[in-house]
C-alpha cells in the first residue's frame, strides 16, 4: 500500500515553484525562462535549451507592485510584477510577455524598463485569429521567437529539437487530457483542485520529470463515489480566487469543460503534423480563442453557446478577471445568448485583492440550488 | 483673456458635419464606425463618412450628459471597470440621450488596434448589435520598435483587403484621384493643425490645451474635407497674429505645463479656470499631438499607413521617456499634469514609472491626478483641484516668485 501523498508534490509545485525552479538551474546550469499566459509556445523554449515556467500574477499579495502600476490593472498582471519585484524570480534569465491585451502591451515595456537584465520578449500574437495572413504572421513570428530563444541560451537547435519538444508536450497533453477525464470519471478523489494542480504543475516544471510524476497517481485505484454532482462550464483566464476549485468541489459543482488557460483549453489540442513550426501555428489556431483575440462578432457568441452545449453542462460561470476589459465585454452578449438557449450563468468578477470567500461562496451556492432545481 | 475667435465656428462646424452623416442615406453615402488610427482618406474617398464613437462619447462628456447615459449600460452588464466612451456609447444607444441626435447606424464597423485593444472588443458588441461587417486592421505591436518586415506584410494586406471589403459594401472601386485629392487636403489639415500645435511653444503661449481640446473635432473627424483645412487656416493665421502681438492664452503666464492623456471632459471649464488663475498655462499635451503625425503621401499611401501604424503610434514607455524630456525642453515646461486615467489602461498604466523616470532625466516636477476622461462618480473634483493647487505651490517654491 503506498504510504505518500501522490498529489502533494504536484501541489509543491504550483504553489511555489521557485525553490524547485532554483535547483534544477543549478543542477543543469541551464536557463530559466518565465512566461505570461495565455498561449506563449513552451515547446520553443524548450527546444532552445531553456526551463519555460509560466508566471500567474493572480494570487500573489501585492504591496510592492502598486507603486509601478496602477490598482485598476488585473490581478495577472500585478501579481507577476509583484513576484519579479520582490526578488522571486532573481534566478529567471528570460521573459516572455505575450501581446493579448493592452495590459500585457504596457506590462512588457514595464518590465523592460524595470528588469533590464532578463532577456525580454514580447511576444506578438496575432489578434485575427483564423484569419489566413494571421497564420502566416504567426508562423514568423515563432520563427522569430526561436530563434531568439536560441540565442538566449546560445544554442544552435533547430527543427529536429523542436519536433522532440513537440512530441513530448504531446505526450504530456495527453496525459493531463487523461487526468481530466478522471476528474469526471472519479471526481471524489480526482478533484478538480487536485488535477489543477497536476496542471499547473505541468506549466512551471521539466515536462519530462512531470510525467515520470504522473504515472504515480492513483489512475488504477478503487474508487467509492459519492453523490451527485452538477456539471458547468467555467469561462475564464485563470483560478482566481485560487480556492474556487475547492469551493465548487465542496458544493458538488463538477467542471466538466472550462477555457481557464491554465486549464482544460491548455491541453485541449496537440501540435500535430511533419514540420513542428506550422503543428504550433495549427494548434494555437485551433486552441479555443482566449477573449483578447477578435473573431467574427456574431460567430464567437454562437460557437461559445455551441461549446458549452456539446459539453452537456447545466450552467456556465464567467470568472472574469476585476479590469479586465476583454473579458468585460463579451460577458453580456455571451451571457444573453446563453439565457436564450436556456442555460442557466454566473458572473464572477474576481480579483485576490479584495475579494471575500464567504460571500462567493454564498453565490456559488445559490448557483447550484438554482441548477438543481432545474434538474429533472 | 479673449477667447479664440475662430473656435466660435466649431459649433457650426460640428453641426454640418453631423447633419450631412445622418443625411448620408440619402446622399447615397455610407457610414463607417471608426478609430483614431484608421485609414479615414480610403473612406472619404469612396464615399464613406467617419464616425467615431469616441468623439460622440467625448461630447456627452463634454457636455456632463455622461451621469445619464452611463447607468444604462452599466444595468446591461457592462462593468463599470470598462473604459468610459464605450460605456457612454452602449449607454447612449440603449436610451437614445445624445447631443447629436444619436449616431446614425453604420455600414461598417472599422477599428485599427494600433490604439488600444479596448475599440476590438467594443466594436464587436456594435457588431451583434448592428449585424454589419466589422474590420480590424490588426497591428502586432511591435515591441520597442524593431523592424518586422512580416508584420509590415500582414498590416499591408489587410489594408488591401479593407478597400475590396469597402468596395463591396458601396458598389463602387476605389477612384484613384479621388483619393490623392483627399489625402492632400487630409495632409494640409494636419500641418495645419501641427503648426497650431508647435505654436505652444512660443513664450508666452497662444494657445492653451483647453482650447486645443475644444478644437479638436475637425482633425478627428474631417481630415480629407475642406471644411478642417479652412477652419485650421483660421486658427493658425489668428494664433500667429497673437504671437507677432506677444500676446499669450493667459494674461499672465507664470507656469508652463503639460497635460498627459485624455482630457477629463466633464471639467474642461473648471480645471482651466483654476489653473489660469494661479497663471498656469497649459501649453501642450500627448493627447493633442495624437493627431499631429496622421499625414500620408500619396504615392504609397498603404505604405505610409503600416509604417505609422506599426512604429509612429507606437508608444512605449521608453519612448514616451524620451519624448516628454525633449518636449520639456521645446516647450519650457516647469510641469507635467498627468492624468492616470482608469478608464484608458492603454495609456496610464506606465505613469508610476513614467513620471519618475522624466522627472529624473529633466529635472521638471509631475502630479498624477487619478480620473476618468468620461465618468465623473470616479472621481472626485475637489481632490483634483487641491491636488494641483499643492502642485503649483510647490512649483512657486521652486521658481523663488512666491
Ligand atoms: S487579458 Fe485580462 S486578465 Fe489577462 S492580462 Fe489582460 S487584462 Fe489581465
Ligand atoms: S481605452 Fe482609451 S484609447 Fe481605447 S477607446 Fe477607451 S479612451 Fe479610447
Amino acid at each position: 500500500m503506498k504510504t505518500h501523498d501522490p498529489w502533494k508534490r504536484f501541489q509543491e509545485v504550483a504553489e511555489s515553484p521557485w525553490p524547485f525552479v532554483r535547483a534544477w538551474k543549478k543542477n543543469t546550469r541551464r536557463k530559466i525562462v518565465g512566461h505570461l499566459l495565455p498561449d506563449v509556445p513552451e515547446e520553443i523554449i524548450h527546444a532552445a535549451g531553456a526551463l519555460p515556467v509560466a508566471i500567474e500574477g493572480a494570487g500573489v499579495p501585492v504591496r510592492l507592485s502598486q507603486n509601478q502600476i496602477p490598482g485598476y490593472s488585473c490581478s495577472h498582471s500585478m501579481g507577476a510584477l509583484e513576484l519579479a519585484l520582490s526578488g522571486e524570480l532573481g534566478d529567471f534569465d528570460g521573459m516572455v510577455i505575450p501581446y493579448v491585451c493592452d495590459t500585457t502591451r504596457n506590462l512588457f515595456h514595464i518590465w523592460t524598463h524595470s528588469f533590464p537584465w532578463m532577456t525580454n520578449e514580447f511576444l506578438r500574437l496575432p489578434k485575427r485569429i483564423g484569419h489566413p495572413k494571421a497564420k502566416e504572421y504567426l508562423r514568423a513570428e515563432f520563427a522569430r521567437f526561436f530563434q531568439s530563444m536560441a540565442k538566449l541560451t546560445g544554442s544552435d537547435n533547430g527543427t529536429e529539437e523542436l519536433a522532440a519538444s513537440v512530441e513530448l508536450y504531446n505526450r504530456s497533453r495527453q496525459a493531463l487530457r487523461r487526468a481530466y477525464e478522471m476528474k469526471l470519471e472519479h471526481p471524489a478523489v480526482w478533484t478538480s483542485e487536485r488535477v489543477q494542480t497536476v496542471f499547473s504543475a505541468s506549466l512551471r516544471m521539466p515536462r519530462d520529470e512531470h510525467l515520470v510524476w504522473m504515472d504515480d497517481l492513483p489512475w488504477n485505484e478503487p474508487v467509492q463515489e459519492t453523490g451527485s454532482r452538477i456539471p458547468i462550464y467555467v469561462r475564464g483566464k485563470v483560478w482566481d480566487p485560487p480556492h474556487i476549485l475547492d469551493l465548487l468541489d465542496n458544493l458538488g459543482l463538477l467542471v466538466v469543460e472550462d477555457e481557464i488557460v491554465t486549464g482544460y483549453r491548455a491541453v485541449a489540442q496537440d501540435a500535430v503534423g511533419d514540420d513542428p513550426l506550422e503543428a504550433l501555428v495549427t494548434r494555437h489556431v485551433a486552441t479555443t480563442p482566449y477573449t483578447g483575440y477578435h473573431q467574427d462578432p456574431e460567430q464567437m457568441t454562437a460557437a461559445f453557446v455551441d461549446r458549452v452545449r456539446a459539453s452537456g453542462a447545466h450552467g456556465v460561470i464567467f470568472l472574469n478577471p476585476k479590469f479586465c476589459e476583454a473579458a468585460g465585454f463579451d460577458t453580456p452578449d455571451f451571457r444573453a445568448a446563453l439565457e436564450s438557449a436556456q442555460i442557466p450563468t454566473l458572473v464572477l468578477e474576481t480579483s485576490s485583492r479584495g475579494y471575500s470567500l464567504g460571500q462567493l461562496e454564498v453565490r456559488l451556492e445559490a448557483f447550484r440550488e438554482m441548477l438543481a432545481s432545474d434538474l429533472p | 483673456m479673449d477667447p479664440i475667435r475662430a473656435l466660435k465656428q466649431i459649433k457650426q462646424i460640428t453641426t454640418d458635419y453631423f447633419t450631412s452623416a445622418h443625411m448620408a442615406k440619402h446622399n447615397k453615402k455610407f457610414i463607417a464606425y471608426c478609430n483614431v488610427f484608421t485609414p479615414v482618406e480610403i473612406l472619404y474617398a469612396m464615399d464613406m463618412i467617419p464616425v467615431y464613437p469616441e468623439n460622440h462619447a467625448a461630447i456627452l462628456g463634454a457636455r456632463k450628459m455622461s451621469p445619464e447615459v452611463l447607468p444604462a449600460a452599466e444595468a446591461m452588464g457592462y462593468s463599470m471597470d470598462l473604459c468610459s466612451y464605450s460605456r457612454c456609447d452602449i449607454g447612449s444607444i440603449k436610451t437614445g440621450v445624445s447631443p447629436t441626435w444619436g449616431l446614425p447606424k453604420p455600414d461598417l464597423l472599422l477599428v485599427c488596434n494600433a490604439q488600444c485593444g479596448t475599440l476590438t472588443k467594443w466594436f464587436e458588441v456594435l457588431g451583434r448589435m448592428y449585424h454589419v461587417p466589422m474590420v480590424l486592421i490588426d497591428v502586432p505591436h511591435s515591441g520597442s520598435g524593431e523592424q518586422d518586415p512580416a508584420a509590415e506584410r500582414y498590416v499591408r494586406s489587410q489594408l488591401e483587403e479593407l478597400v475590396e471589403i469597402v468596395q463591396r459594401v458601396t458598389g463602387a472601386p476605389l477612384d484613384p484621384d479621388k483619393l490623392r485629392e483627399t489625402i492632400r487636403l487630409s495632409r494640409k489639415a494636419s500641418d495645419l493643425w501641427t503648426r497650431m500645435l508647435e505654436l505652444g511653444a512660443m513664450k508666452p503661449s497662444p494657445i492653451t490645451v483647453f482650447d486645443q481640446f475644444v478644437s479638436m473635432f475637425p482633425i478627428v473627424s474631417q481630415r480629407g474635407t475642406q471644411a478642417a483645412v479652412d477652419f485650421y487656416g483660421a486658427m493658425v493665421e489668428e494664433l500667429e497674429d497673437r504671437v507677432a502681438r506677444g500676446v499669450g492664452a493667459l494674461e499672465n503666464e507664470r507656469f508652463r505645463l503639460f497635460w498627459d492623456n485624455l482630457p477629463i471632459w466633464p471639467e474642461l471649464r473648471r480645471l482651466s479656470d483654476v489653473l489660469e488663475k494661479r497663471g498656469a498655462s497649459v501649453v501642450t499635451s500627448i493627447y493633442t499631438w495624437a493627431w499631429g503625425k496622421l499625414a500620408v503621401d500619396e504615392s504609397d499611401p498603404l505604405a505610409d499607413y503600416t509604417e505609422q501604424y506599426l512604429y509612429t503610434f507606437n508608444l512605449h514607455l521608453a519612448r514616451r521617456i524620451d519624448l516628454y524630456s525633449e518636449m520639456a525642453k521645446q516647450y519650457q515646461l516647469d510641469g507635467f499634469l498627468y492624468h492616470s486615467n482608469r478608464s484608458c489602461k492603454y495609456i496610464s498604466q506606465d505613469i508610476p514609472l513614467l513620471r519618475a523616470a522624466v522627472a529624473e532625466k529633466t529635472g521638471v516636477p509631475g502630479v498624477i491626478l487619478e480620473a476618468d476622461h468620461n465618468d465623473p462618480r470616479l472621481y472626485t473634483m475637489e481632490l483634483l483641484e487641491r491636488q494641483i493647487e499643492s502642485f503649483l505651490d510647490l512649483l512657486t517654491a521652486q521658481k523663488g516668485t512666491g
